[in-house]
């Protein structure tokens, strides 16, 4: 009984991870990321402290300092200081 | 010695490691730079190459939409080659990624330009600063190419979707002149249509028995065996599920179920490979010949299609067993579905292969259309048919039909296909006749589905199946455990159904999979409702860790309790105590991470507290005051479970102390439920709060004129002899009062548990009557009822009188009668005769 719990959670997370790609704002101001994904680019504000979602199949995006990145849709930006690292 | 030896040894290989790290980490910078600029010099033309040839071929696909405006299959191409281009495009931006992490970590170690004033850097490292800045200028301008193909990318795939739907609706928007394609001219392409087709069958016939007949007998024979194996070792390994067994009453649900699959599953399949094998054979051989192949191919689908639906349908109404039904119609009824739906599946198949035919021989479009008309006017007239069965049977024994909304809609949908058909609307009634019949199909399956899952969850139902057998045999689960996790895997079930089907049907319906998964994405996503985002997948992560955290609390406070407190000796109040503050801390813990983790940010969610904490305060005034007495009763326990209170009124053992009232059981086994504030607030009598010691009284009358002393040491024997009596305190009798009825003593002892009080009571009591009967004592009771006998009147003693009253009273009788006489016949009136 247990273990089917355990694995059942085990399994859920799992789908629950690597599911698009995400962007974390450790800054203490809003920063900015402008997504280019399918025919659209957005700007997408990531308030102090949050977690975002985006880019569920690969996109481009452009980083506060200005760079230019190419996203497949599994990474995890971290904003810290204004600067951006994929992880 | 030996010690010095070691740690020289050691110093030794340290020094060494060093040394190599050193060789390892530090390699020459203007070195290292000048690699990396060619290798990214290198990278860069290598990547614009591709980027260059992936535009040339958008370029390409751009000029070739427009021409393939009128056809679907053509727009579908050249968005699947434009998704597959833009992948291509963003793969070759992603090869850029370690040299851009590269530059940056390189940049990163060269620390920020010195500001103005402060003394310029090195000028080695400025060179450097500046190459890498341009390589990093380089890189994004490549990036910024392949950003912008890709948006054209996507933008043309925008475009071909938008081409796609315009192209959809205006064929099913399309309208044929009926009276121009039925002409005379279509029975003579129909004529040489089918001659057409009957030259090359026949011409392939004659060849193939000419010249390739042994190989063609040698194909068939060796797919038959194939299909042989299938089939009799199907039948030999799910032998006992293929046949339902007619001897029993009410099979599961589930047996049932796994009988149509297995009966449905074991003939198609051998029917499958016996057409893959002979197409196969066939193939390798030789023997099939220009459009034959096709022919052959969309012939072969057609029939075990055909087959597939005809023996699912069997399984699935069985008219023959009715205990085997999995959906429970008259075995009439059920004959009658099985033909139509078999009709049916003949016709679309017919109209498919007749496709085939027509497209490989180019077949003029009348012959298309007619074919449509037919084929669409058929299914019409079946659905009607559909509708018109009645497969139930009221309790009367009178036929049914479907209930209405179901007859109404199949009635509808029929009349539609027909209508637009005869309209002229025919690929409008076509493709709806064949959404129709596979959505149908879908819509059977899910149902057939949801039956299952219900009888998964009815009582007992998990339990009897095989995997249910099989845990209850591998595990000791109880039966209750059991049916509980049948009703989780049926609730599972449900959703998983609904999960699975409704995008199939979407699908069908001719939606894309890359709208459904945008959708599913951002169902997932979530809903923004001011700066709180609400998504499922958020919610069900809250409510999974809230689920975590509530039974790991469990598990905590078990071990606390059994484990911890229990081999701790820990007084049993306190320990009720503390698990019930660990249970609440733990909840609201689990809670709190639980709604963090859904999304709700706790700030925001304070902020609203804050704002309701005053109405809470009024509207919830009673509650949270009981809510704050429990906690401040489990802290101070003034009282703990199995205590023996006293509240008002109520009196009796403490059973539990929850967080707003506490569960009192009185002598009479009644349960009271007290609110803690009362608990709080008011006097509370506790008779075992530092220990159980307490004193009873018996009272004892003896009659006047008794041997006073005598019974006063009657009653100190007794007393004193009993023993669960304490000594000390001692027992004490008193000489209390002179009653009315008796002189009345108190007999006052203590009892070290005053739980025990009952029962010694009546021990001395008994005593006391057995000893008071010895010496001749006697108890007197007082007489409570006075019982009022009724007494006759007394004789009168003076005659006279009596009869003088007595003549008074006959003459004021008679006086009041003709007074009354009188009155009466006033009041009458004149008489009427």
């Amino acid at each position: 009984m247990w273990k089917i719990l355990v694995a059942a959670v085990a399994l859920l997370s799992a789908v629950n991870a690597g599911f698009a790609a995400s962007a974390i704002n450790k800054d203490s101001e809003p920063r900015t990321l402008v997504v280019t994904q399918g025919s659209s680019k957005t700007d997408l504000q990531i308030n102090p402290g949050e977690t975002v979602q985006f880019c569920p199949k690969g996109c481009f995006v452009t980083l506060p300092n200005g760079d230019l990145e190419a996203l497949n849709g599994s990474e995890t930006i971290e904003i810290s200081g204004g600067v951006a690292r994929i992880k | 010695m030996q010690d010095g030896r070691h740690i020289m040894v050691l110093r030794l290989l340290r020094l060494l490691a060093v040394l190599a790290l050193a060789a390892f980490a530090s390699p020459p910078n203007s070195g290292a730079a000048q690699e990396v600029g060619q290798s990214i010099a290198g990278m860069i033309a290598e990547q614009q190459k591709v980027l260059q040839a992936l535009s040339s071929k958008t370029d390409a696909l751009e000029k070739k939409i427009p021409a393939d405006a009128d056809e679907d299959s053509g727009l579908l191409d050249d968005r699947l080659q434009l998704e597959a281009l833009s992948s291509q495009a963003l793969q070759s931006a992603l090869a850029f990624r370690p040299k851009v992490a590269e530059i940056n970590r390189r940049l990163e170690e060269l620390g920020p330009v010195p500001a103005e004033g402060k003394p310029p850097e090195p000028a080695i490292v400025a060179t450097e600063r500046k190459t890498l800045e341009a390589q990093k200028a380089q890189i994004n301008a490549v990036l910024s190419v392949a950003e912008t193909l890709s948006l054209r990318m996507n933008s043309l795939i925008d475009k071909t979707t938008a081409m796609r739907s315009e192209l959809f609706r205006k064929v099913l928007t399309h309208r044929f002149e009926l009276t121009t394609a039925f002409s005379e001219k279509i029975g003579v392409d129909a004529r040489t249509e089918f001659s057409r087709f009957y030259d090359a069958v026949s011409s392939w016939l004659m060849f193939a028995v000419k010249f390739k007949l042994q190989a063609m007998l040698m194909a068939t024979l060796l797919a038959l065996a194939a299909a042989a194996i299938l089939f009799f070792g199907g039948r030999r390994l799910f032998g006992h599920m293929l046949y339902p067994d007619k001897s029993v009453e009410d099979p599961p649900y589930l047996a049932r179920l796994s009988v149509t699959f297995w009966t449905t599953l074991v003939p198609t399949a051998s029917l499958a490979a016996f057409f893959a094998a002979a197409y196969y054979f066939f193939d390798r051989s030789n023997v099939l010949r220009g459009d034959i192949g096709v022919f052959l191919q969309g012939f072969m689908i057609v029939v075990a299609t055909i087959f597939c639906v005809n023996r699912l349908a069997n399984a699935a109404l069985s008219p023959r067993l009715p205990n085997w039904r999995l959906i429970p119609v008259e075995p009439h009824a059920g004959r009658w579905l099985i033909r139509l739906a078999t009709a049916m599946a003949v016709i679309i198949g017919i109209h498919i292969f007749l496709g085939v035919v027509n497209e490989q021989m180019g077949s003029p479009l009348s012959l298309t259309i007619a074919r449509s008309f037919v084929a669409a006017i058929a299914v019409g007239i079946i659905l009607l048919l559909m509708g018109l069965v009645k497969p139930f049977r009221t309790r009367t024994g009178i036929r049914r039909p479907w209930p209405t909304w179901l007859r109404s809609t199949i009635f509808a949908l029929g009349g539609f296909i027909i209508v637009a058909a005869l309209l002229g609307y025919v690929r409008l009634a076509m493709f709806a006749s064949i959404q129709v019949v596979v959505t149908g199909t879908i819509l059977l399956m899910a149902y057939i589905g949801f039956l299952s899952a219900r009888a998964l969850g009815a009582e007992g139902g998990f339990g009897a199946s095989a995997s249910g057998r099989w845990l209850a045999a591998r595990t000791n689960v109880e039966d209750i455990t059991l049916d509980q996790l049948g009703l989780a895997v049926s609730v599972a079930l449900n959703i998983l159904i609904v999960v699975l089907f409704l995008p199939l049907i979407l699908l069908m319906w001719g939606f894309h999979p890359g709208d459904l998964q945008s959708w599913a994405y951002g169902m997932a996503q979530g809903v923004t409702i001011g700066s709180v985002t609400i998504s499922i997948t958020g919610v069900l992560s809250g409510i999974l860790v809230f689920v975590i955290g509530y039974f790991v609390t469990r598990w905590f406070q078990g071990w606390l309790d059994g484990s911890v407190m229990a081999r701790g000796r820990v007084d049993a109040g306190v320990r009720n105590s503390i698990r019930l503050a660990v249970g609440y801390a733990g909840v609201a813990i689990a809670a709190l991470i639980g709604i963090s983790a859904a999304g709700i940010n706790l700030s925001s969610l304070a902020l609203v507290a804050g704002a309701l904490s005053l109405g809470i305060g009024f509207g919830l005034q009673n509650v949270v005051s009981n809510f704050v007495s429990g906690l401040i009763l489990l802290a101070e326990r003034p009282f703990k479970v199995g205590d023996w209170i006293v509240a008002g009124a109520v009196s009796g053992t403490v059973k539990k102390i929850s967080v707003r009232a506490t569960e009192i059981e009185t002598f009479q086994r009644q349960t009271v439920i007290l609110p803690n504030s009362i608990l709080i607030n008011d006097a509370v009598g506790n008779w075992t709060h530092r220990n159980k010691l307490g004193r009873v009284e018996i009272r004892v009358g003896v009659a006047y004129g008794s041997d006073v002393k005598r019974a006063y040491e009657l009653l100190s024997d007794i007393v004193r002899g009993h023993p669960m009596v304490l000594k000390n305190p001692e027992p004490f009798i008193q000489f209390i009062n002179f009653g009315p009825a008796a002189l009345e003593f108190e007999i006052r002892y203590f009892l070290a548990d005053i739980l025990n009080g009952g029962a010694v009571q009546n021990d001395i009591r008994f005593a006391i009557i057995d000893a008071f009967a010895k010496e001749g004592i006697e108890i007197p009771s007082t007489v409570q009822a006075v019982v009022s006998a009724r007494k006759p009147a007394p004789w009168p003693t003076d005659d006279d009188k009596v009869e003088a009253e007595f003549a008074a009273r006959a003459e004021a009788r008679e006086k009041a009668k003709e007074q009354a006489g009188k009155r009466r016949r006033k009041l009458r009136g004149p008489d009427p005769l």
